[in-house]
């Protein structure tokens, strides 16, 4: 096997990556038993378009979760942006450009907001995020009432243009910015402060400002993912936000990302996330009855993490025979 | 090497998750393949898990195995949740399947615009019902709730000839549904000098939360002549006869429970009438489909009437269902001569089909 195969399934992110497999080959044997040819462009153009923002989601998800934390109010988050890209994002040329800075930089400071109390009121981050979930998707509501809005058609050409893979170039993008911040100091300290806080500190770590930093990301994050889904579904809804947190929690734990903290990659949580909405393709094409729809998300999920488990329990094991 | 070990043990999961769905997908295949040239239809609702829902999918699923539907059209049935993402995946499937229409419920009338208006853009008929989809290219069937209220409110004014207290019991706050039946119910009585409304408070559409909301409020009321309930009306009768108040007129939704005690199978008889969002929207939004794919209709939205039971032209087995639980919606089908659909018990109960032709009267 070549080296760096072995690293790539050795790795942290391997249980995404064997789960994003393993759907993906399904949903590829069901989808052509069923229609009697291979998917389309279009069924790829539109699993890319419709997953983008879970994957986002799930990457500022995977952040927090690293640190030990948790965040709720991504659904808040992603719901206000939402609601304020729907409402606000008009004009033609740069204008609407301009306007999607200025929600990606609203999603950041709802994040640090996060982060502020969390790091320094110390306030356990279940508790704090899910306090502000109820205050941003308030805030949701108050800006967007009833579901409507609109976004100009030159911001859907260029980030999830219907029938050009312009995603495909925010996918890498994200993918690399990952790929960078993992190498950074600040990346290496993200996992410092996850795996033993105390003795981060005590080397010097600025344990408190890394959070407010990661938390700040995870707001960045998700207001990506509602520019994205404005993008995708042409307007907004105060309640968009509402799903993205178990699925992006779903995301992170299909990832191979450790709730104790310390452990897992962004790259995990995106496959994760690729492959939970792979999940609701698989069983629609094996025509599994809607009554038991959820019931088989379930259960997909859960032998995801039985077998995350299992895996890591057996080399373990083995590496304690050695 | 532990790392070969690892990389096998996801490779035979991989296989055994392939295995168990390619299973579970050849067995599902074989009703749906039969059959010579017949229009392909789908139901995409969003959220199941209440009574309204789970009424509205049995008359389609009953609605598909009667003639004409089961020579003519080919249902399936999909579920989503409240989840939007879910939702669109689902359809964008839907679309690859070549499906000829689809039928939504939509879990966001927003949300959908851009795959709805994929799926028009490769030729496919949407109809969207009850909450229905935003995107112009599709088409919508739905009834007027604005209607809903001034219907309910007219008939408290008739009965009480103008004059008398009234109480107003409204829906879930925030939704298009509850605002606009509240704005319907509040023109009329204002209209009608005569008319004093003394109350109103929400009910949040369940006859528990109205029944217990009504006996909290009960006390610090004036003598009541008419209720108006946007929903959980049986909830209501019920705090007021348990006050042991006399039985003012009502004004309520479809629930089976309300026209047991408007039938006088529940005791005390109550004069009302009974109007409510039938779940039989379902089988018009499959008819309108059917007949726009088969060119018998226009490409064009309509709006169906509300079905209406007052406590004299109620009748056992059509209207009101002694053996069907209180919290049934008995506006599963319609009656009269002018009738939109007409469905038997079991429809609705178990979406098994009833005996003869299925007529729907989409109006001209």
């Amino acid at each position: 096997m070549p080296d760096r195969l072995r690293r790539l399934l050795s790795g942290p992110a391997s249980l995404g990556y064997a789960v994003l497999t393993a759907t993906a080959v399904t949903y590829l044997l069901v989808y052509t038993t069923n229609l009697g040819h291979l998917p389309t462009s279009f069924d790829y153009l539109s699993i890319l378009n419709t997953t983008l923002p879970l994957v986002f989601v799930a990457i500022g998800q995977s952040l927090v979760v690293i640190t030990g934390g948790i965040d709720l109010s991504v659904g808040g988050i992603v719901a206000f942006c939402v609601a304020v890209t729907a409402t606000r994002v008009h004009g033609s040329g740069l204008t609407p450009f301009a306007w999607l800075l200025a929600i990606l930089a609203l999603g950041t400071a709802c994040g640090a907001v996060n982060g502020v109390i969390v790091a320094r009121a110390r306030i356990a981050p279940i508790l704090t995020t899910l306090a502000t979930l109820s205050i941003f998707s308030g805030l949701a509501l108050w800006v967007l009432p009833v579901p409507g809005g609109s976004i100009p058609s030159g911001v859907r050409m260029v980030l999830t243009n219907p029938t050009v893979p312009t995603g495909l170039i925010w996918l890498s993008l994200a993918v690399l910015g990952w790929l960078v911040l993992r190498r950074t100091r600040f990346g290496m300290r993200v996992y410092a402060v996850g795996s033993d806080e105390t003795s981060a500190v005590a080397i010097g770590v600025p344990a408190a400002r890394i959070k407010i930093a990661v938390y700040a990301l995870s707001g960045l994050c998700s207001a990506l993912a509602a520019v994205f889904y404005v993008s995708t579904t042409t307007a907004g809804d105060a309640n968009a936000g509402g799903p993205f947190i178990l699925t992006s929690i779903a995301s992170v734990v299909v990832g191979g990302v450790a709730f104790s903290g310390g452990r897992g990659s962004a790259l995990g949580a995106m496959a994760g996330a690729v492959a939970l909405t792979l999940v609701i393709d698989v069983i629609f094409f094996a025509g599994i009855d809607p009554l038991y729809q959820s019931l088989f998300q379930g259960l997909f999920l859960v032998v995801a993490v039985l077998l995350g488990t299992g895996a890591a329990l057996i080399a373990r094991a083995r590496r304690g025979a050695l | 090497m532990s790392i070969h070990r690892y990389a096998r043990l996801l490779a035979a999961a991989a296989v055994v998750l392939l295995i168990s769905t390619g299973c579970g997908d050849g067995s599902a295949d074989n009703p749906a393949t039969g059959g010579a040239k017949r229009v392909k239809i789908a139901l995409s609702n969003s959220f199941i898990g209440n009574q309204w829902r789970v009424e509205m999918e049995n008359v389609f699923k009953a609605a598909c195995a009667m003639p004409p539907y089961l020579e003519q059209v080919e249902c399936s049935i999909y579920n989503a949740g409240n989840d939007v993402s879910t939702q669109s995946r689902q359809i964008s499937n839907l679309i690859s399947q070549g499906v000829n229409a689809i039928v939504i419920n939509a879990a966001s009338t927003s949300g959908l615009n851009g795959v709805v208006q994929q799926a028009c853009d490769r030729g496919i008929v949407v109809v969207s019902f009850d909450n229905t989809v935003d995107a112009p290219c599709g088409l919508t069937v739905n009834t007027d709730q604005v209607k809903f209220g001034k219907q309910l409110a007219q008939f408290i004014v008739d009965q009480l000839k103008g004059q008398g207290n009234v109480i107003m019991v409204t829906g879930v706050a925030g939704t298009g549904a509850d605002n606009d039946r509240n704005k319907g119910a509040k023109e009329v009585f204002a209209a009608n000098p005569g008319i004093k409304l003394v109350g109103e408070y929400t009910g949040m559409w369940d006859s528990a939360t109205a029944q217990r909301n009504t006996s909290a409020q009960l006390p610090g009321l004036p003598k009541v002549d008419g209720v108006w309930v946007s929903g959980g009306t049986d909830g209501v009768i019920k705090a007021f006869a348990e006050a042991g108040r006399p039985m003012p007129v009502f004004g309520g939704e479809g629930e089976n429970g309300f026209r047991k005690y408007m039938a006088g199978i529940l005791t005390p008889k109550v004069v009302g009438m009974s109007v409510g969002q039938p779940p039989f929207l379902s089988v018009i939004s499959l008819e309108l489909a059917r007949a726009v794919l088969k060119g018998e209709r226009q490409k064009k939205s309509i709006e169906i009437p509300f079905p209406v039971a007052t406590s004299d032209s109620l009748k056992p087995g059509e209207t009101v269902f002694p053996d069907l639980p209180d919290s049934f919606f008995a506006d599963f089908t319609d009656s009269g001569p002018n009738a939109t659909v007409v469905l038997c018990q079991n429809a609705a109960t178990d979406g098994t089909p009833c005996p003869g032709t299925l007529k729907v009267n989409l109006g001209s």
